[in-house]
């Protein structure tokens, strides 16, 4: 199947975490769902929680941010990113959006097996709730329809 | 400035001799990004990183006015820098190239579906160009430096690193928090697994570090704060006096008579408070245990002397600091395998001091009585396991194996049995972890001369406990031996053995004052176990040894030769350059919020300061690059987006996430 008919899981992996553990990953030459870009990070406590609506918006079906955690060499890291992902689920909820389509998850550089377990759950969970674009067309349709039983 | 231009981006896939293009229809990914705004060329090849490879890159930029580059190929950690160099060799800042990494999280992980491992590449390379379009050339930051380090800790991590410092020519200040160098290691007796005096060596290294001009060392002294950043550290000292000088040391020594527990002995002897913990100790002048000393004067000759400790404070100024503050070897809380509550017990380092007090005889004595059966357990307060084990302070248990204890037991068995032939011995343990060169050979050693092995679950360790009155021996071991499918096993014995594991020191606030982490386990955070494993995310900070996580001797020195040769590198030319990944602000867009500064801990970092705008005091935040270490919290909270990562802009991220959800025209034709 082409990849544009797949839902796609963007993945925020943390040069001294996730990113590193793709590369562990792939050096072990196993197998995951290509339906996902992994895009290099230095701590992903610099995104805004707009910046995940920004990606969902632009056909991101799923986003799991592999940082650190209390491991990061980034003293904010942890306690921040948790926050901001926090944010991000308020305005994902406000939107109607399932807050699982974000995970945050601790990846070290050699975290093959956590790595693969991520993915998959990502991928396991898009297949059943399906692309964000119909969740978002779907909310706005609820609303236009409340909005006229009221109006 | 071609750079300035339009960007006219080079796109360069590499076959990766098979390994990409066994996966990748690299030529289709290429032609269908040759349609992308802005891409000048897209050329593929076998092998990119090769000579041949890197001139076809740097022939582009001259001959076709190339300004930014994109190659997609291994992981960025393994030739991110090589390509930087070839762009920088064609006149190119080596800022304007991005590397995409389509081996190891495309090509090998997706063989088995060639359509979508091309699909994806076309799409992560489609992110790398509209990347590629925005980067601006950046310079490094360029700092003058002290050619002076600071290395904390006197053990052998801290003394090696003290000594290749000093030989690379820099100058090097060693502070040690006690009155005496040499740490743990002056502990031990002989050492594995060259069977050398610990002491010898480590004296001759002292000898060394001493004897060099360029190192002053400060005993007895403490770090009491840090400012600053790489090549310009302040740091503050305070270090204690000495209480005595030769000229009176004897004297006061022989008339002190308060006296406690010896540390150095793990407090199976005492001490006096005025002492030197063994004879030959560097320096040899003894000090006073200022902790202990109850305030007395003592009386010399009919005098009272009251001695005070009368702490001196100084600041130092060094381009880097190394930290070799080492390690505990773990205390097991009262009970645990009955320490401190059966006289029987002890760990294996006091067994080191013990037998280093005892006198040769025909048996080991313990408590007044000849050991006949001893029983070593290992991986006490290591590799413990959740809801079996108390846990530390910080709620968690050490699920870490603390590597040397392993080989330093067998060590003891061997040193055991070459004492005293009639001893038995028994090793309970969970597995035998001899890793390194010539450490399996103690284990066979152990086997021929007689020592039991059993083996027990992590998850039901022995139980240590008072025989029954009248028993042949005072203690009772039992255990679940695995080696013979879970037989339950008694076994008496005069003596119990703990193979402690290391624990993470205590620093008292240094951490916290050089900004450093800690990992999971507590010990101190390397930025990456494989990549750079002795730095720290600050920059100019450098771990060495112990500190680090549980090292043998061998280790240890490495990892402080390791830290020295950083810290040549880093301060040898008396100037530091470093990559310029710091956070940038837009002054056209900062309104002076100040969220920036509220979200950033590093100190020094970021700062809201006044500026003069057409007669308007407005304020702006500014960035002081050394001290930001571009984790980029403060673009988080920036409502403008007026601050970003260089090198790692939002905008960057967004271009990318949109071009990779962007389905090409050519796409479809490609992966069809
Ligand atoms: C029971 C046992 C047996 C062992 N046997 C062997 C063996 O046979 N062979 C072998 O290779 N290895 C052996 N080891 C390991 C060996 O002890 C360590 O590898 C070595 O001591 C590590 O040296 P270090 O310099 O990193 O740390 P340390 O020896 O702990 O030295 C750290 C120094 O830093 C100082 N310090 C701490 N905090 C501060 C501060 N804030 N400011 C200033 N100074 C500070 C301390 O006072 C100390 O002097 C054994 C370990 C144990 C526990
Ligand atoms: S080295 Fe051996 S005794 Fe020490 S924790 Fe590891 S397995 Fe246990």
């Amino acid at each position: 199947m082409s990849q544009s008919q797949q839902p796609k899981i963007l993945i925020l992996g943390t040069l001294s975490g996730g990113y590193a553990g793709a590369d562990s990953t792939g050096q072990s030459h196993l197998d995951y769902p290509p339906n996902t870009y992994i895009l290099p990070v230095m701590s992903p406590v610099m995104f805004p929680p707009e910046f995940y609506l920004r990606a969902f918006e632009h056909g991101m079906d799923g986003i799991i941010v592999m940082y650190s955690g209390t491991d990061s060499p980034y003293k904010v890291e942890a306690d921040g990113t948790a926050k901001l992902i926090n944010r991000a689920y308020q305005l994902m909820k406000e939107r109607g959006m399932d807050i699982r389509r974000l995970r945050l998850a601790a990846i070290c550089t050699v975290c093959v097996k956590p790595f693969l377990k991520e993915v998959n759950q990502m991928n396991d969970l898009l297949e059943g709730i399906g692309f964000v674009k119909d969740e978002i067309a779907a909310h706005a349709s609820a609303i236009v329809t409340q909005e006229a039983a009221h109006g | 400035m071609p750079e300035n231009q339009q960007p006219r981006i080079g796109v360069y896939i590499c076959h990766c001799g098979g390994n990409i293009s066994g996966a990748v229809q690299c030529e289709s990914v290429a032609k269908a990004l040759k349609g992308l705004p802005n891409v000048t060329i897209t050329r593929t090849d076998e092998s990119m990183c090769s000579d041949a490879g890197q001139s076809l890159i740097e022939k582009d930029i001259q001959e076709l006015g190339i300004n930014r580059v994109v190659v997609g190929a291994c992981a960025p950690m393994l030739h991110e820098q090589t390509f930087r160099g070839a762009v920088t060799r064609a006149g190119l800042n080596p800022f304007l190239y991005h590397h995409v990494g389509l081996r190891e999280q495309d090509s090998w992980v997706h063989g088995h579906d060639k359509t979508a491992a091309t699909d994806k590449a076309l799409r992560l390379m489609s992110a790398g160009v509209a990347k590629a379009r925005l980067l601006q050339p950046l310079d490094p930051i360029r700092l003058g430096a002290e050619k002076h380090a600071l290395v904390i800790g006197g053990g052998v991590a801290g003394l090696r690193a003290a000594l290749d410092i000093a030989r690379q020519g820099l100058r090097v200040t060693l502070i040690e928090k006690s009155p005496f160098l040499g740490g743990r290691m002056a502990q031990l007796e002989t050492v594995f697994p060259t069977e050398e005096e610990a002491r010898a060596l480590l004296h001759d290294l002292i000898q060394k570090v001493t004897a060099h001009p360029n190192v002053t060392i400060f005993m007895g002294a403490e770090v009491m704060g840090v400012s600053g950043y790489v090549g310009n550290f302040t740091i503050q000292v305070k270090q204690h006096s000495r209480g005595v000088s030769d000229d009176n040391a004897e004297a006061l020594m022989s008339a002190c008579t308060q006296e406690v527990p010896d540390p150095f002995n793990y407090g199976l002897t005492k001490r006096k408070v005025i002492y030197r913990p063994y004879e030959g100790c560097y320096s040899s002048t003894p000090a006073v245990d200022w902790d202990h000393y109850d305030g007395r004067p003592f009386d010399v000759n009919g005098w009272p002397i009251e001695l005070k400790d009368e702490p001196k404070s100084f600041e130092l100024n060094v381009g880097a600091v190394v930290v070799a503050t080492g390690f505990d070897p773990y205390t097991p809380p009262q009970g645990e395998y009955g320490f401190g509550e059966l006289p029987q017990v002890v760990t294996l380092p006091q067994l080191i001091r013990h037998l280093a007090l005892s006198k040769d005889g025909k048996s080991l004595q313990w408590n007044g009585r000849a050991v006949r059966d001893v029983a070593l357990i290992h991986c006490v307060g290591s590799r413990q396991v959740d809801g079996v084990h108390q846990p530390q302070e910080d709620g968690q248990v050490n699920n870490y194996c603390s590597r040397v204890c392993c080989t330093a037991s067998l060590h003891m068995t061997a040193d055991l049995h070459k004492r005293y032939p009639e001893l038995n011995i028994y090793d309970l343990h969970q597995d035998i972890r001899t890793y390194g060169r010539g450490h399996e050979e103690y284990y066979r050693h152990a086997l021929e001369d007689g020592v039991r092995f059993l083996r027990y679950n992590g998850e039901e360790v022995p139980e240590v406990s008072p025989a029954p009155q009248g028993d042949s021996h005072p203690v009772l071991v039992k255990v679940k031996d695995m080696l013979t499918y879970g037989e339950e096993i008694e076994i008496p014995v005069d003596l119990v053995v703990l193979a402690v594991g290391f624990m993470p020191r205590d620093l008292h606030g240094l951490d916290k004052m050089l900004k450093i982490s800690r990992g999971n386990d507590r010990f101190l955070l390397e930025v990456h176990p494989k990549l750079r494993p002795v730095e720290t995310a600050v920059k100019g900070v450098i771990l060495a040894g112990s500190a680090q996580g549980p090292m043998n001797i061998q280790e240890s020195l490495s990892a402080a030769s390791a830290a020295a040769a950083k810290v040549a590198s880093l301060l040898g030319r008396g100037k530091v350059e470093l990559p310029p990944f710091v956070a940038a602000v837009d002054v056209e867009k900062c309104n002076g919020t100040g969220a920036c500064v509220e979200a950033c801990v590093y100190e020094g970092a970021i700062a809201l300061q006044t500026f003069n705008e057409n007669g308007e005091e407005v304020k702006r935040a500014v960035i002081t690059p050394a001290n930001c270490v571009g984790c980029g919290a403060c673009v988080a909270v920036c409502p403008n987006n007026a601050v970003n990562v260089q090198g790692w802009t939002l905008a960057q991220y967004e271009a990318m996430v949109e071009a990779i959800g962007m389905d090409l025209p050519a796409m479809t034709e490609v992966t069809a």
